[in-house]
Protein backbone atom coordinates (compact mmCIF):
# COMPACT_ATOMS: atom_id res chain seq x y z
CA UNK A 1 0.00 0.00 0.00
CA UNK A 2 1.09 3.59 -0.67
CA UNK A 3 2.60 5.60 2.18
CA UNK A 4 0.61 8.50 3.49
CA UNK A 5 3.12 9.67 6.07
CA UNK A 6 6.85 8.96 6.00
CA UNK A 7 9.38 10.01 8.61
CA UNK A 8 13.07 9.82 7.83
CA UNK A 9 15.44 10.05 10.78
CA UNK A 10 13.35 12.76 12.42
CA UNK A 11 14.68 14.31 15.59
CA UNK A 12 13.38 16.99 17.91
CA UNK A 13 15.27 18.66 20.71
CA UNK A 14 14.06 21.08 23.35
CA UNK A 15 17.14 22.76 24.75
CA UNK A 16 19.55 19.92 25.47
CA UNK A 17 16.80 17.35 25.91
CA UNK A 18 16.08 14.93 23.08
CA UNK A 19 12.32 14.58 22.66
CA UNK A 20 12.38 12.51 19.47
CA UNK A 21 15.48 10.60 18.46
CA UNK A 22 16.01 9.75 14.77
CA UNK A 23 12.51 8.38 14.13
CA UNK A 24 11.91 6.55 10.85
CA UNK A 25 8.61 4.94 10.00
CA UNK A 26 5.80 5.07 7.47
CA UNK A 27 2.02 5.09 7.75
CA UNK A 28 -0.10 3.53 5.01
CA UNK A 29 -2.85 5.53 3.34
CA UNK A 30 -6.26 5.03 4.88
CA UNK A 31 -4.99 3.32 8.01
CA UNK A 32 -5.92 4.01 11.62
CA UNK A 33 -2.79 4.28 13.73
CA UNK A 34 -2.73 4.69 17.50
CA UNK A 35 0.26 6.03 19.40
CA UNK A 36 0.61 5.10 23.05
CA UNK A 37 3.25 5.60 25.69
CA UNK A 38 3.89 7.07 29.10
CA UNK A 39 3.64 10.82 29.71
CA UNK A 40 6.49 12.89 28.23
CA UNK A 41 7.51 10.07 25.90
CA UNK A 42 7.26 12.40 22.88
CA UNK A 43 3.80 11.43 21.56
CA UNK A 44 2.35 14.94 21.42
CA UNK A 45 5.59 16.33 19.97
CA UNK A 46 5.36 13.73 17.21
CA UNK A 47 1.78 14.84 16.45
CA UNK A 48 2.90 18.47 16.32
CA UNK A 49 5.58 17.55 13.80
CA UNK A 50 3.11 15.55 11.70
CA UNK A 51 0.59 18.39 11.75
CA UNK A 52 3.21 20.96 10.73
CA UNK A 53 2.74 22.82 13.99
CA UNK A 54 6.42 22.40 14.80
CA UNK A 55 9.47 21.66 12.65
CA UNK A 56 11.94 18.87 13.38
CA UNK A 57 15.52 19.80 14.26
CA UNK A 58 16.73 17.22 11.77
CA UNK A 59 15.29 14.64 9.39
CA UNK A 60 12.33 14.91 7.00
CA UNK A 61 8.58 14.36 7.20
CA UNK A 62 6.73 13.51 3.98
CA UNK A 63 2.97 13.68 3.52
CA UNK A 64 1.80 11.84 0.39
CA UNK A 65 5.40 12.01 -0.82
CA UNK A 66 5.67 15.79 -0.35
CA UNK A 67 8.39 17.13 1.93
CA UNK A 68 6.60 19.08 4.68
CA UNK A 69 9.43 21.56 4.98
CA UNK A 70 9.74 22.35 1.28
CA UNK A 71 6.07 22.03 0.24
CA UNK A 72 4.38 23.59 3.24
CA UNK A 73 1.35 25.13 1.53
CA UNK A 74 0.46 21.90 -0.26
CA UNK A 75 1.01 19.59 2.70
CA UNK A 76 -0.98 21.80 5.06
CA UNK A 77 -4.05 21.46 2.87
CA UNK A 78 -3.78 17.69 3.30
CA UNK A 79 -3.71 17.73 7.10
CA UNK A 80 -6.32 18.26 9.78
CA UNK A 81 -5.07 18.56 13.36
CA UNK A 82 -7.21 18.18 16.46
CA UNK A 83 -5.13 19.16 19.50
CA UNK A 84 -5.77 17.87 23.01
CA UNK A 85 -6.82 21.20 24.50
CA UNK A 86 -9.72 23.29 23.24
CA UNK A 87 -8.47 25.94 20.83
CA UNK A 88 -11.82 27.29 19.62
CA UNK A 89 -12.57 31.00 19.62
CA UNK A 90 -14.63 31.34 22.83
CA UNK A 91 -16.60 34.34 21.53
CA UNK A 92 -17.82 32.63 18.38
CA UNK A 93 -20.54 30.02 18.12
CA UNK A 94 -19.57 26.46 17.31
CA UNK A 95 -20.84 26.84 13.75
CA UNK A 96 -18.97 30.13 13.30
CA UNK A 97 -15.78 28.44 14.50
CA UNK A 98 -16.26 25.68 11.93
CA UNK A 99 -17.14 28.11 9.14
CA UNK A 100 -14.11 30.24 9.95
CA UNK A 101 -11.93 27.21 9.20
CA UNK A 102 -13.87 26.45 6.03
CA UNK A 103 -13.17 30.05 4.92
CA UNK A 104 -9.47 29.66 5.76
CA UNK A 105 -9.30 26.58 3.54
CA UNK A 106 -11.48 28.18 0.83
CA UNK A 107 -14.25 25.59 1.08
CA UNK A 108 -17.39 26.82 -0.71
CA UNK A 109 -20.33 27.81 1.51
CA UNK A 110 -22.60 25.06 0.18
CA UNK A 111 -19.94 22.34 0.57
CA UNK A 112 -19.17 23.55 4.09
CA UNK A 113 -22.88 23.51 4.98
CA UNK A 114 -23.27 19.98 3.68
CA UNK A 115 -20.24 18.76 5.63
CA UNK A 116 -21.28 20.53 8.82
CA UNK A 117 -24.73 18.96 8.53
CA UNK A 118 -23.27 15.50 7.96
CA UNK A 119 -20.62 15.49 10.67
CA UNK A 120 -22.59 17.46 13.27
CA UNK A 121 -25.44 15.01 12.78
CA UNK A 122 -23.09 12.03 13.11
CA UNK A 123 -21.71 13.42 16.39
CA UNK A 124 -25.09 14.59 17.72
CA UNK A 125 -23.84 18.18 17.72
CA UNK A 126 -26.52 19.88 15.62
CA UNK A 127 -28.48 21.30 18.56
CA UNK A 128 -25.34 22.99 19.96
CA UNK A 129 -24.13 24.66 16.77
CA UNK A 130 -25.54 28.09 17.65
CA UNK A 131 -24.09 28.19 21.16
CA UNK A 132 -20.96 30.17 21.98
CA UNK A 133 -17.90 27.92 22.28
CA UNK A 134 -17.25 29.13 25.84
CA UNK A 135 -20.73 28.07 26.96
CA UNK A 136 -20.56 24.39 25.99
CA UNK A 137 -18.92 21.44 27.71
CA UNK A 138 -15.35 20.33 26.98
CA UNK A 139 -16.66 17.21 25.27
CA UNK A 140 -18.83 19.27 22.92
CA UNK A 141 -15.89 21.55 22.21
CA UNK A 142 -13.80 18.50 21.33
CA UNK A 143 -16.46 17.22 18.92
CA UNK A 144 -16.60 20.69 17.34
CA UNK A 145 -12.84 20.64 16.87
CA UNK A 146 -13.17 17.36 15.00
CA UNK A 147 -15.93 18.72 12.72
CA UNK A 148 -13.87 21.90 12.22
CA UNK A 149 -11.04 19.81 10.77
CA UNK A 150 -13.30 17.53 8.76
CA UNK A 151 -14.98 20.52 7.10
CA UNK A 152 -11.93 21.06 4.88
CA UNK A 153 -11.79 17.34 4.07
CA UNK A 154 -8.15 16.60 4.90
CA UNK A 155 -6.55 13.36 3.69
CA UNK A 156 -4.64 12.97 6.93
CA UNK A 157 -6.27 13.47 10.31
CA UNK A 158 -3.96 13.92 13.31
CA UNK A 159 -5.64 13.82 16.70
CA UNK A 160 -4.47 14.18 20.28
CA UNK A 161 -6.89 12.35 22.59
CA UNK A 162 -9.77 12.23 20.07
CA UNK A 163 -12.39 11.42 22.71
CA UNK A 164 -10.95 13.50 25.54
CA UNK A 165 -13.59 14.91 27.95
CA UNK A 166 -16.41 13.13 26.10
CA UNK A 167 -19.29 11.19 27.65
CA UNK A 168 -19.90 7.53 26.78
CA UNK A 169 -22.36 8.25 23.95
CA UNK A 170 -20.10 10.87 22.38
CA UNK A 171 -17.14 8.47 22.55
CA UNK A 172 -19.17 5.82 20.73
CA UNK A 173 -20.39 8.30 18.07
CA UNK A 174 -16.86 9.66 17.55
CA UNK A 175 -15.38 6.21 17.03
CA UNK A 176 -18.26 5.23 14.73
CA UNK A 177 -17.45 8.27 12.60
CA UNK A 178 -13.68 7.72 12.66
CA UNK A 179 -14.07 4.06 11.70
CA UNK A 180 -16.34 5.17 8.84
CA UNK A 181 -13.72 7.68 7.68
CA UNK A 182 -10.89 5.17 7.93
CA UNK A 183 -9.94 3.94 4.47
CA UNK A 184 -10.55 7.34 2.88
CA UNK A 185 -8.42 9.18 5.38
CA UNK A 186 -5.25 8.31 7.20
CA UNK A 187 -5.91 8.75 10.91
CA UNK A 188 -3.10 9.01 13.45
CA UNK A 189 -4.01 9.57 17.06
CA UNK A 190 -2.55 9.65 20.53
CA UNK A 191 -4.66 8.38 23.39
CA UNK A 192 -4.44 7.15 26.92
CA UNK A 193 -7.83 5.43 26.62
CA UNK A 194 -6.33 1.97 26.11
CA UNK A 195 -9.68 0.18 25.93
CA UNK A 196 -10.64 2.44 23.00
CA UNK A 197 -7.32 1.80 21.30
CA UNK A 198 -7.79 -1.96 21.60
CA UNK A 199 -11.04 -1.61 19.72
CA UNK A 200 -9.99 0.96 17.12
CA UNK A 201 -6.67 0.51 15.38
CA UNK A 202 -4.91 -1.06 12.42
CA UNK A 203 -1.59 -0.52 14.08
CA UNK A 204 -0.26 0.60 17.44
CA UNK A 205 3.02 2.42 17.96
CA UNK A 206 4.34 2.15 21.50
CA UNK A 207 6.53 5.15 22.31
CA UNK A 208 9.21 5.35 24.93
CA UNK A 209 11.76 8.15 25.39
CA UNK A 210 11.29 9.50 21.88
CA UNK A 211 11.64 6.15 20.16
CA UNK A 212 9.30 3.46 18.93
CA UNK A 213 9.50 0.56 21.31
CA UNK A 214 6.89 -1.65 19.63
CA UNK A 215 5.01 -1.39 16.37
CA UNK A 216 2.18 -3.52 15.02
CA UNK A 217 -1.37 -4.77 15.49
CA UNK A 218 -2.43 -5.52 19.07
CA UNK A 219 -2.40 -9.28 18.40
CA UNK A 220 1.20 -9.03 17.22
CA UNK A 221 2.21 -6.90 20.17
CA UNK A 222 0.64 -9.36 22.57
CA UNK A 223 2.27 -12.37 20.91
CA UNK A 224 5.19 -12.25 23.29
CA UNK A 225 2.83 -12.27 26.26
CA UNK A 226 0.42 -14.98 25.09
CA UNK A 227 1.48 -17.33 27.86
CA UNK A 228 0.87 -14.78 30.52
CA UNK A 229 -2.23 -14.19 32.60
CA UNK A 230 -2.94 -11.54 35.14
CA UNK A 231 -4.31 -12.51 38.52
CA UNK A 232 -6.03 -10.63 41.27
CA UNK A 233 -6.79 -11.93 44.75
CA UNK A 234 -8.66 -9.84 47.30
CA UNK A 235 -7.91 -10.71 50.92
CA UNK A 236 -9.81 -9.70 53.99
CA UNK A 237 -6.53 -8.38 55.34
CA UNK A 238 -3.43 -8.24 53.14
CA UNK A 239 -0.73 -7.56 55.74
CA UNK A 240 2.78 -6.39 54.85
CA UNK A 241 4.18 -9.78 55.81
CA UNK A 242 1.68 -11.64 53.67
CA UNK A 243 2.31 -9.37 50.69
CA UNK A 244 6.07 -9.92 51.04
CA UNK A 245 5.55 -13.68 51.27
CA UNK A 246 3.33 -13.76 48.16
CA UNK A 247 5.62 -11.46 46.18
CA UNK A 248 8.50 -13.81 46.89
CA UNK A 249 6.77 -16.81 45.30
CA UNK A 250 9.24 -17.77 42.56
CA UNK A 251 6.70 -17.92 39.73
CA UNK A 252 5.02 -14.56 40.51
CA UNK A 253 5.88 -11.75 38.04
CA UNK A 254 5.49 -7.99 38.63
CA UNK A 255 3.51 -8.17 41.88
CA UNK A 256 1.78 -5.08 43.29
CA UNK A 257 -1.01 -4.25 45.68
CA UNK A 258 -3.99 -1.96 46.00
CA UNK A 259 -5.33 -1.96 49.56
CA UNK A 260 -6.17 -5.61 50.20
CA UNK A 261 -5.93 -6.67 46.56
CA UNK A 262 -2.82 -8.60 45.47
CA UNK A 263 -2.20 -8.20 41.73
CA UNK A 264 0.39 -10.19 39.78
CA UNK A 265 1.25 -11.82 36.48
CA UNK A 266 2.22 -15.41 35.81
CA UNK A 267 3.29 -17.52 32.86
CA UNK A 268 1.08 -20.52 33.70
CA UNK A 269 -2.11 -20.96 35.65
CA UNK A 270 -0.08 -22.99 38.16
CA UNK A 271 1.28 -19.73 39.55
CA UNK A 272 -2.19 -19.09 40.84
CA UNK A 273 -2.17 -22.30 42.85
CA UNK A 274 1.34 -21.55 44.15
CA UNK A 275 0.00 -18.28 45.55
CA UNK A 276 -3.19 -19.88 46.89
CA UNK A 277 -1.13 -22.50 48.68
CA UNK A 278 1.13 -19.84 50.22
CA UNK A 279 -1.87 -17.89 51.45
CA UNK A 280 -4.04 -20.88 52.42
CA UNK A 281 -4.41 -19.70 56.02
CA UNK A 282 -5.74 -16.26 55.02
CA UNK A 283 -9.35 -15.33 54.30
CA UNK A 284 -9.85 -14.55 50.59
CA UNK A 285 -12.83 -12.49 49.38
CA UNK A 286 -12.52 -12.48 45.59
CA UNK A 287 -10.44 -14.06 42.80
CA UNK A 288 -9.94 -12.90 39.23
CA UNK A 289 -7.94 -14.30 36.27
CA UNK A 290 -7.66 -12.44 32.93
CA UNK A 291 -5.78 -12.63 29.63
CA UNK A 292 -3.42 -9.72 29.04
CA UNK A 293 -4.45 -6.54 27.22
CA UNK A 294 -2.69 -3.42 25.99
CA UNK A 295 -2.68 -1.91 29.45
CA UNK A 296 -0.84 -4.89 30.92
CA UNK A 297 1.64 -4.79 28.10
CA UNK A 298 2.38 -1.11 28.68
CA UNK A 299 2.40 -1.49 32.44
CA UNK A 300 4.85 -4.35 32.26
CA UNK A 301 7.09 -2.52 29.79
CA UNK A 302 7.26 0.62 31.83
CA UNK A 303 7.23 -0.86 35.29
CA UNK A 304 10.94 -1.35 34.85
CA UNK A 305 10.64 -5.03 35.65
CA UNK A 306 9.08 -6.42 32.52
CA UNK A 307 7.22 -9.67 32.10
CA UNK A 308 10.20 -11.55 30.85
CA UNK B 1 -15.94 37.53 8.63
CA UNK B 2 -14.80 36.44 12.09
CA UNK B 3 -14.81 40.07 13.28
CA UNK B 4 -18.32 40.61 11.94
CA UNK B 5 -19.45 37.49 13.85
CA UNK B 6 -17.69 38.75 17.00
CA UNK B 7 -19.45 42.11 16.71
CA UNK B 8 -22.77 40.41 16.04
CA UNK B 9 -22.38 38.11 19.06
CA UNK B 10 -21.70 41.09 21.35
CA UNK B 11 -23.65 43.77 19.56
CA UNK B 12 -25.11 45.76 22.46
CA UNK B 13 -21.92 46.19 24.58
CA UNK B 14 -19.88 46.87 21.43
CA UNK B 15 -22.30 49.57 20.24
CA UNK B 16 -22.44 51.16 23.68
CA UNK B 17 -18.64 51.39 23.81
CA UNK B 18 -18.52 52.65 20.24
CA UNK B 19 -20.88 55.53 21.05
CA UNK B 20 -19.47 56.28 24.49
CA UNK B 21 -15.78 56.75 23.58
CA UNK B 22 -16.16 59.77 21.22
CA UNK B 23 -18.65 61.44 23.56
CA UNK B 24 -16.39 60.96 26.61
CA UNK B 25 -13.35 62.27 24.72
CA UNK B 26 -15.29 65.29 23.45
CA UNK B 27 -16.83 66.15 26.82
CA UNK B 28 -13.90 65.47 29.17
CA UNK B 29 -10.95 66.44 26.98
CA UNK B 30 -12.25 68.58 24.10
CA UNK B 31 -14.57 70.94 26.02
CA UNK B 32 -12.14 71.52 28.89
CA UNK B 33 -8.96 71.97 26.84
CA UNK B 34 -10.81 74.25 24.45
CA UNK B 35 -11.00 76.77 27.30
CA UNK B 36 -7.28 76.43 28.05
CA UNK B 37 -5.86 76.42 24.50
CA UNK B 38 -7.96 78.37 22.00
CA UNK B 39 -5.31 78.25 19.29
CA UNK B 40 -2.28 76.06 18.63
CA UNK B 41 1.26 77.49 18.70
CA UNK B 42 1.06 77.77 14.91
CA UNK B 43 -2.24 79.63 15.17
CA UNK B 44 -4.49 76.74 14.15
CA UNK B 45 -7.90 76.75 15.92
CA UNK B 46 -7.99 74.18 18.73
CA UNK B 47 -10.97 72.29 17.28
CA UNK B 48 -9.23 71.90 13.92
CA UNK B 49 -6.28 70.44 15.81
CA UNK B 50 -7.98 68.28 18.37
CA UNK B 51 -11.00 66.77 16.56
CA UNK B 52 -8.81 64.90 14.01
CA UNK B 53 -6.60 63.94 16.95
CA UNK B 54 -9.65 62.43 18.67
CA UNK B 55 -10.44 60.42 15.54
CA UNK B 56 -6.89 59.05 15.51
CA UNK B 57 -7.23 58.15 19.20
CA UNK B 58 -10.61 56.46 18.73
CA UNK B 59 -9.30 54.50 15.75
CA UNK B 60 -6.31 53.43 17.84
CA UNK B 61 -8.74 51.97 20.35
CA UNK B 62 -10.57 50.22 17.50
CA UNK B 63 -7.33 48.58 16.42
CA UNK B 64 -6.61 47.17 19.83
CA UNK B 65 -9.25 44.41 20.38
CA UNK B 66 -8.55 42.18 17.38
CA UNK B 67 -4.76 42.31 17.78
CA UNK B 68 -4.91 41.96 21.56
CA UNK B 69 -7.30 38.99 21.31
CA UNK B 70 -5.51 36.99 18.65
CA UNK B 71 -1.87 37.83 19.23
CA UNK B 72 -1.90 37.96 23.02
CA UNK B 73 -4.99 36.72 24.86
CA UNK B 74 -5.91 33.78 22.67
CA UNK B 75 -2.25 33.00 21.89
CA UNK B 76 -1.21 32.66 25.52
CA UNK B 77 -4.29 30.49 26.07
CA UNK B 78 -3.34 28.43 23.01
CA UNK B 79 -6.46 29.21 21.04
CA UNK B 80 -7.27 30.30 17.47
CA UNK B 81 -3.83 31.62 16.42
CA UNK B 82 -2.27 28.17 16.78
CA UNK B 83 -5.06 26.83 14.56
CA UNK B 84 -4.88 29.66 12.02
CA UNK B 85 -1.13 29.23 11.46
CA UNK B 86 -1.73 25.65 10.28
CA UNK B 87 -3.83 26.92 7.36
CA UNK B 88 -2.04 26.93 4.01
CA UNK B 89 -0.96 30.58 4.05
CA UNK B 90 2.38 32.29 4.43
CA UNK B 91 2.86 33.90 7.84
CA UNK B 92 3.53 37.24 6.15
CA UNK B 93 0.15 37.06 4.43
CA UNK B 94 -1.43 36.25 7.79
CA UNK B 95 0.16 39.25 9.50
CA UNK B 96 -0.93 41.48 6.61
CA UNK B 97 -4.44 40.00 6.81
CA UNK B 98 -4.72 40.79 10.51
CA UNK B 99 -3.33 44.31 9.95
CA UNK B 100 -5.73 45.05 7.13
CA UNK B 101 -8.82 43.65 8.88
CA UNK B 102 -8.08 45.42 12.16
CA UNK B 103 -7.16 48.58 10.20
CA UNK B 104 -10.48 48.53 8.33
CA UNK B 105 -12.37 48.00 11.60
CA UNK B 106 -10.47 50.92 13.17
CA UNK B 107 -11.17 53.19 10.18
CA UNK B 108 -14.87 52.32 10.34
CA UNK B 109 -14.83 53.34 14.01
CA UNK B 110 -13.07 56.56 13.02
CA UNK B 111 -15.67 57.30 10.33
CA UNK B 112 -18.53 56.61 12.78
CA UNK B 113 -16.92 58.97 15.27
CA UNK B 114 -16.73 61.65 12.53
CA UNK B 115 -20.52 61.25 12.31
CA UNK B 116 -20.89 61.55 16.07
CA UNK B 117 -18.67 64.66 16.25
CA UNK B 118 -20.64 66.19 13.40
CA UNK B 119 -23.83 65.57 15.38
CA UNK B 120 -22.64 67.00 18.71
CA UNK B 121 -20.47 69.84 17.37
CA UNK B 122 -19.44 71.28 14.01
CA UNK B 123 -16.95 69.04 12.14
CA UNK B 124 -14.07 71.35 11.17
CA UNK B 125 -12.65 69.51 8.09
CA UNK B 126 -13.58 69.78 4.39
CA UNK B 127 -14.26 66.63 2.31
CA UNK B 128 -10.73 66.67 0.79
CA UNK B 129 -9.15 67.18 4.20
CA UNK B 130 -11.27 64.33 5.61
CA UNK B 131 -10.22 61.99 2.79
CA UNK B 132 -6.55 62.86 3.27
CA UNK B 133 -6.98 62.35 7.01
CA UNK B 134 -8.23 58.82 6.29
CA UNK B 135 -5.11 58.18 4.15
CA UNK B 136 -2.83 59.37 6.98
CA UNK B 137 -4.95 57.49 9.51
CA UNK B 138 -4.50 54.26 7.51
CA UNK B 139 -0.73 54.67 7.54
CA UNK B 140 -0.76 55.46 11.26
CA UNK B 141 -2.89 52.37 11.95
CA UNK B 142 -0.49 50.15 9.99
CA UNK B 143 2.38 51.41 12.15
CA UNK B 144 0.50 51.13 15.42
CA UNK B 145 -0.91 47.75 14.39
CA UNK B 146 2.59 46.43 13.78
CA UNK B 147 3.69 47.76 17.15
CA UNK B 148 0.73 46.08 18.90
CA UNK B 149 1.39 42.79 17.07
CA UNK B 150 5.05 42.83 18.18
CA UNK B 151 3.92 43.59 21.71
CA UNK B 152 1.21 40.90 21.65
CA UNK B 153 3.66 38.29 20.39
CA UNK B 154 6.60 39.13 22.60
CA UNK B 155 4.78 39.51 25.92
CA UNK B 156 3.54 36.40 27.72
CA UNK B 157 2.04 37.70 30.95
CA UNK B 158 -1.15 39.68 31.50
CA UNK B 159 0.47 42.01 34.06
CA UNK B 160 3.28 43.05 31.71
CA UNK B 161 0.84 43.42 28.83
CA UNK B 162 -1.50 45.60 30.92
CA UNK B 163 1.35 47.87 32.04
CA UNK B 164 2.76 48.25 28.55
CA UNK B 165 -0.74 48.82 27.13
CA UNK B 166 -1.27 51.63 29.66
CA UNK B 167 2.08 53.20 28.75
CA UNK B 168 1.20 52.84 25.05
CA UNK B 169 -2.18 54.48 25.66
CA UNK B 170 -0.55 57.45 27.43
CA UNK B 171 1.95 57.68 24.58
CA UNK B 172 -0.85 57.59 21.99
CA UNK B 173 -2.71 60.35 23.83
CA UNK B 174 0.19 62.70 24.51
CA UNK B 175 3.20 61.58 22.44
CA UNK B 176 1.82 61.87 18.93
CA UNK B 177 0.61 65.46 18.87
CA UNK B 178 -3.05 64.44 18.82
CA UNK B 179 -3.91 66.68 21.78
CA UNK B 180 -0.70 68.38 22.95
CA UNK B 181 1.50 70.06 20.32
CA UNK B 182 5.16 69.08 20.24
CA UNK B 183 6.03 72.76 20.74
CA UNK B 184 4.89 72.48 24.36
CA UNK B 185 7.58 69.86 25.11
CA UNK B 186 11.27 70.64 25.85
CA UNK B 187 13.23 70.85 22.58
CA UNK B 188 15.00 67.47 22.92
CA UNK B 189 11.83 65.55 23.67
CA UNK B 190 9.91 67.43 20.97
CA UNK B 191 12.58 66.47 18.44
CA UNK B 192 12.38 62.79 19.48
CA UNK B 193 8.58 62.78 19.30
CA UNK B 194 8.62 64.43 15.87
CA UNK B 195 10.84 61.71 14.45
CA UNK B 196 9.30 58.71 16.13
CA UNK B 197 7.56 57.05 13.17
CA UNK B 198 4.08 56.62 14.67
CA UNK B 199 3.62 60.38 14.98
CA UNK B 200 4.63 61.15 11.39
CA UNK B 201 1.28 60.46 9.60
CA UNK B 202 -0.50 62.95 11.89
CA UNK B 203 2.21 65.57 11.30
CA UNK B 204 1.85 65.11 7.53
CA UNK B 205 -1.89 65.56 7.91
CA UNK B 206 -1.41 68.72 10.06
CA UNK B 207 0.95 70.13 7.44
CA UNK B 208 -1.68 69.49 4.75
CA UNK B 209 -4.53 71.25 6.59
CA UNK B 210 -2.19 74.14 7.46
CA UNK B 211 -0.53 74.66 4.09
CA UNK B 212 -2.25 72.36 1.55
CA UNK B 213 1.15 70.73 0.94
CA UNK B 214 1.59 66.95 1.01
CA UNK B 215 5.05 65.91 2.20
CA UNK B 216 5.45 62.67 0.22
CA UNK B 217 8.92 61.99 1.56
CA UNK B 218 7.61 61.99 5.10
CA UNK B 219 4.87 59.57 4.02
CA UNK B 220 7.30 57.16 2.37
CA UNK B 221 9.49 56.81 5.48
CA UNK B 222 6.79 55.22 7.68
CA UNK B 223 5.50 53.20 4.73
CA UNK B 224 8.91 51.55 4.27
CA UNK B 225 9.03 50.99 8.00
CA UNK B 226 5.63 49.23 7.82
CA UNK B 227 6.99 46.78 5.25
CA UNK B 228 10.09 45.95 7.32
CA UNK B 229 8.00 45.70 10.46
CA UNK B 230 5.68 43.16 8.83
CA UNK B 231 8.73 41.03 7.97
CA UNK B 232 10.03 41.39 11.53
CA UNK B 233 6.64 40.38 12.96
CA UNK B 234 6.59 37.35 10.65
CA UNK B 235 9.94 36.26 12.10
CA UNK B 236 8.71 36.84 15.66
CA UNK B 237 5.55 34.83 14.96
CA UNK B 238 7.58 31.91 13.57
CA UNK B 239 9.96 32.06 16.51
CA UNK B 240 7.15 32.23 19.06
CA UNK B 241 5.28 29.32 17.54
CA UNK B 242 8.52 27.37 16.98
CA UNK B 243 7.68 27.04 13.25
Amino acid sequence: MEASITLKKVGKLVGDKTILAGLSFGVERGSLVAIVGVNDSGKTTLLKLLSGFENPNYGQVFIHGLDMDKRRQETRKLIGYVPHENDLDPWLTLEQNIRFTSNLYKVSKSTASARILRYADALNLTQNLNELAMNVSHGTQKKTMLVRELVHDPDVLIMDEPTGYMDAESIRLTWDLLKELKGNKTIVYVSNALVEIEQAHDRILVFHEGQILMDGHLDKLLESTLDYHQFQIEFENLSKELYKKLANVATVVSPNRLDNIFHFYGRTRNVFFDVIRTASDELMIDLNVKKLGLRDLLDSEFAGRGLD
Amino acid sequence: MRRIWSWKNRLVPSLLLLLTLPVILFVLVGLSLNNIMRNSLSGMPFELWVIPGFIFIISSMGLFPLIYRDFFDLRVHRKVLAHVVLAPYRKRIMICGYLIVSGIEAIILGVISIGIFSAISSFPLSVIQTLFMIVCLSLYLLLLGNFLISMGLLINTVTTFSMISFITFIFILFGNGFIIEFGFFPAGIASFLKWQPISIPFQVFQLFINTNIIDWQMLVYPLVLVLFWVIANTKILKWKLRH
